[in-house]
């Protein structure tokens, strides 16, 4: 069977899974983690960093450096949503041609889908570093609570990647997935509660012999742990702005380490119940010189300024088990999915609402790859019989569109099982009519325009005849990837219509050929020449002998040898690790020769202090 | 796809037989022959086997496999069922659907439909006969009682009738002290009437001192503060009707509140200049009257106050 895998494209980490010989088994990176941070970033010298190394520039090169792109996936320049996101970004996004949103780094400018792709396309190339065959298929989860929109950009960004997007699934049913797979369950009913980065998203889904059926879905795609740090952030900086007079998150490069210390201590009040806030030389004031910022945090101070958030979270999932027509008490098991989640309070609050402790079965940050590599496995089985497991789920929008007076005609309800088909009768209300404007929106108001527009169809070339004589049926198909189609036929001649597309921000069809063209190219100058591979797997072994000798170096250094030659070294050696991993042939020939050189020098130190024994 | 034989598809044959068949009886079957169940079923087993027969007729069961012209017979079929799902196991619609459909039922599946109407309704009478049975009951009559006048209270309260409400809640609080909704309604909404009263008590006390009768302006104000401390029209208004009076020793004691219920209010802090200066608290009536005069830097009254201290 040819590999299929499964990737939670994440709003700060993401990564990457598929089943061998049927396990499920997450993919570590090429630098040996599991969690790749979704983190994008065009270095000065203009070469694309993505993951980790990104990651760790991204103090130096914030305003090149792409964070949380998944904010934007699929979002209107001028929603409601995005605006409210643009001031947090270090980096800057100006508006398209059609109301979507572009993010500006260096010369060039991308889109959120380019942008995931590039974070797609790094993934890919981590899994078929470890199957050692080419990728070609995969299972990209979403919260469930995405809208077409954003579902179509993230099938936009897999195919920029190269990559066949067989499936699109929400990430708590996905969760459900791995925690099914391989349990012999005859019937329950379990809920997941998944609190990732960016999103939150709660279900309620009832198994019974390996089908997994979601009886609701709700969540809030503006929810999750950056809007934590946000909160440490604005208590670190809303003080020292009051104090010192400058404002910390107005500069790029402030604002990237606050977010990563906000961050870090967030991570640190889980298991710890103080933390220290140090970040030294954050600013320079005009009249005092460097300035530091200095803060103890205490786990009941964050528990305090985020409660409104967890209480958000809590009032999502009453709805949902409302509109499931479940109690907490009939759940058999509450699955926690998302880093957020490993926050006590976040912990305690499901608690107290379940009246049961959370499940301990699945892996908060792995469960939602695996079980994404799980349905790819599933749809993608060969044995020509019915799988043995099934998953069955809703679109959670409910689908309609905009009538006279603004009002929102509801045709498929949320909560209804997809794929499903509903269609509407529309008639010509004038004489001699011709075209027809349909506007499909997603949402739950009474009101259209308070509803996410999905698009304007125009039905074109409609028959000529006196107005109320040609009937057009318009028939709405969401697909189990929950993404929208709409065609039409009059009813009289029994002929298609054709529609058209007029308001959209979705990428073209050429565009999505362009960037994956692109994409392409950019993956051919990556092929490495076989001078580089040589003096990588010269810089690999010298990384190893320096791994070996290590224990014996920091005996030495304490003894006699100094810490300055340690130093020294450890930071050739990060320098080489970094030429590495970004293909930089020539400097990585002169590190090689300088941590030779080093090595021997070494060696011969702790021989002469006789001290190297053991 | 026409030319496709069946032995070469990867659905088995007796699938695709069932598929035809389903498709040949579109509109004919009832929602229970099409997910095989009898019409008395429950709702578990209407879910279970809407379950097992997705496992068969999912598209999802038959991704990228070769299944030529079913097709769209498969997804027909898996709508259908899911439709028939959604009608079957919402207990309304159900019943809406079992009466429109009864005469095209089977004669076996029409008596069945009628014991489970009856049966519906047997179990809702029970309920309701259990229900009432425990209303009468010692403990629960009572509880029930209380819950009736908090919930009758709520609603009088909510069309303004916050008197009635008041004593619903009091009756209800002696029957179910217990409960925290009934006492926390009640606190909430005498602390509203208490706001009220005082606010209709200036209003009185106001028309009063505008007749000249400052006494009684006086203890009309008292009441009003006393009502609701935080009003500031009340202890102000004590400070002006004194002063006017003349007592200004009882406005002196009076002034501090008032500036205490509203510190940015400029008349207060005029008057409270006066009173100082009356009472010979110089460096007070300097503070205020400076006040006055940073807020409006040419204010006469207070400008030549400030110039006679």
């Amino acid at each position: 069977m040819e590999p299929v895998i499964g990737i939670d494209l994440g709003t700060t980490n993401s990564v990457v899974a598929t089943v061998q010989a049927g396990v499920p088994t997450v993919i570590p990176n090429r630098s040996g983690y599991r969690l790749t941070p979704s983190v994008v970033a065009i270095a000065k010298n203009g070469k694309r960093l993505v993951g980790q190394l990104a990651r760790r520039q991204a103090v130096t090169n914030a305003e090149r450096t792409v964070v949380a792109v998944k904010r934007l996936m699929g979002r209107k320049y001028s929603s409601r949503a995005l605006q409210e996101a643009l001031p947090r970004l270090p980096y800057s996004v100006v508006n398209g041609d059609r109301d979507d949103p572009h993010i500006v780094l260096g010369d060039k400018s991308y889109t959120p889908p380019e942008i995931s792709a590039m974070i797609l396309t790094e993934l890919r190339l981590d899994a078929e570093a470890f199957l050692g065959e080419k990728v070609g298929k995969a299972v990209i989860t979403v919260p469930a609570y995405f809208n077409d929109g954003q579902r179509n950009a993230t099938k936009d960004a897999g195919r920029i990647a190269g990559l066949d997007v067989i499936r699109i699934i929400n990430e708590p049913t996905s969760a459900s997935l791995a925690y099914g797979f391989g349990r012999d369950v005859q019937e329950k009913k379990i809920c997941v509660f998944d609190l990732g980065g960016g999103t939150f998203d709660f279900t309620v889904l009832h198994m019974f012999k390996g089908v997994f059926e979601v009886m609701a879905t709700g969540g809030d795609t503006a929810l999750g742990g950056e809007d934590f740090d946000a909160r440490i952030i604005d208590w670190l900086a809303e003080p020292f702005a009051r104090t010192h007079g400058v404002d910390l998150r107005k500069d790029k490069m402030s604002l990237q380490r606050l977010r990563d210390a906000a961050e870090k201590a967030k991570c640190e009040l889980s298991a710890a119940k103080s933390t220290e806030v140090n970040l030294p030389f954050i600013a320079q004031s005009p009249t005092a010189g460097p300035l530091h910022l200095q803060a103890q945090l205490t786990r009941d101070m964050l528990e305090k300024m985020t409660d409104d958030l967890v209480q958000r979270t809590l009032r999502v999932c009453e709805q949902v088990m409302s509109d499931a027509k479940v109690h907490a008490a009939q759940l058999g098991d509450v699955l926690m999915v998302g880093g957020q989640t490993r926050m006590p309070r976040v912990h305690d609050a499901v608690k107290s609402l379940f009246g049961r402790e959370p499940s301990k079965n699945i892996n908060p940050d792995e469960a939602v790859a695996v079980g994404a590599a799980v349905q790819g496995h599933l749809l993608l089985n060969e044995t020509g019989k019915e799988s043995d497991m099934l998953l069955l789920d809703v679109t959670p929008h409910s689908l309609g569109i905009a009538i006279a007076g603004g009002y929102f005609s509801r045709i498929i309800p949320k909560n209804t099982t997809v794929p499903t088909s509903a269609h509407h009768i529309f008639t010509t209300v004038k004489d001699g009519q011709t075209s027809a404007k349909i506007t499909v929106v997603q949402g739950e108001s009474e009101l259209a325009a308070q509803n996410e527009l999905l698009g304007e169809f125009m039905l074109m070339g409609l028959r000529e005849a006196p107005r109320g004589e040609v009937d057009i049926d318009v028939i709405f198909d969401i697909s189990s990837d929950g993404i929208v189609s709409v065609s039409a036929i009059d009813v009289q001649t029994g002929q298609r219509q054709s529609i058209t597309v007029t308001a959209s921000s979705g990428l073209t069809e050429d565009e999505i050929r362009n960037a994956a063209a692109a994409n392409e190219d950019w993956l051919l100058t990556q092929k490495s020449d076989p001078e580089f591979e040589a003096r990588k797997n010269t810089a690999e072994r010298l990384f190893k002998e320096f791994e070996e000798l290590w224990p014996r170096l920091t005996y030495a250094a304490k003894n006699g040898l100094g810490q300055e030659a340690l130093q020294r070294a450890q930071a050739a050696l990060s320098v080489a690790r970094l030429q590495v991993s970004q293909k930089e042939s020539e400097g990585l020939a002169g590190s090689i020769e300088r941590l030779e050189r080093m090595l021997g020098a070494l060696r011969g130190a702790i021989e002469r202090s006789g001290q190297g024994g053991g | 796809m026409a030319a496709t034989t069946v032995g070469s598809l990867d659905l088995p044959p007796e699938l695709q037989r069932e598929l035809k068949d389903l498709a040949a009886r579109e509109g004919k079957i009832s929602h229970y022959e099409l997910l095989g169940i009898p019409a008395d079923a429950d709702g578990g087993a209407v879910r279970r086997a809407y379950l097992e027969r997705s496992k068969r007729l999912h598209p999802d069961a038959w991704y990228r496999k070769n299944v030529g012209e079913y097709a769209t017979l498969l997804s027909r079929a898996f709508q259908r069922i899911a439709a028939a799902y959604q009608v079957l196991s919402d207990d309304d619609a159900r019943a809406e659907y079992d009466a429109e459909q009864a005469k095209t039922f089977s004669a076996a599946d029409k008596t069945r439909v009628e014991k489970r109407m009856q049966d519906r309704a047997d179990d809702e009478r029970r309920a309701k006969e259990r229900r009432e049975r425990l209303m009468r009951s010692k403990g629960f009559a009572r509880l029930g009682a209380a819950r009736q006048l908090y919930e009758s209270a709520v609603e009088l309260a909510a069309k303004g009738q916050r008197g009635f409400a008041i004593a619903e809640l009091k009756s209800a609080r002696e029957l179910d002290p217990q409960r925290k909704e009934i006492a926390q309604k009640l606190a909430e909404l005498e602390k509203e009437a208490a706001k009220a009263r005082s606010v209709s008590a200036c209003v009185a006390a106001g028309e009063r001192a505008a007749q000249g009768d400052f006494d009684r302006a006086i203890a009309l104000y008292t009441a009003a503060h006393q009502s609701d401390p935080t009003n500031p029209e009340a202890a102000r208004g004590i400070a002006t009707a004194a002063a006017e009076k003349g007592e200004w020793p009882l406005a002196a004691t009076w002034i501090p509140r008032a500036v205490e219920a509203a510190p940015t209010h400029v008349e207060t802090r005029l008057l409270a200049g006066r009173v100082y200066a009356a009472v010979k608290n110089k460096a007070r009536a300097k503070a205020e009257l400076q006040f006055v005069l940073d807020k409006i830097p040419n204010h006469e009254e207070a400008r030549a106050l400030l110039k006679r201290l």
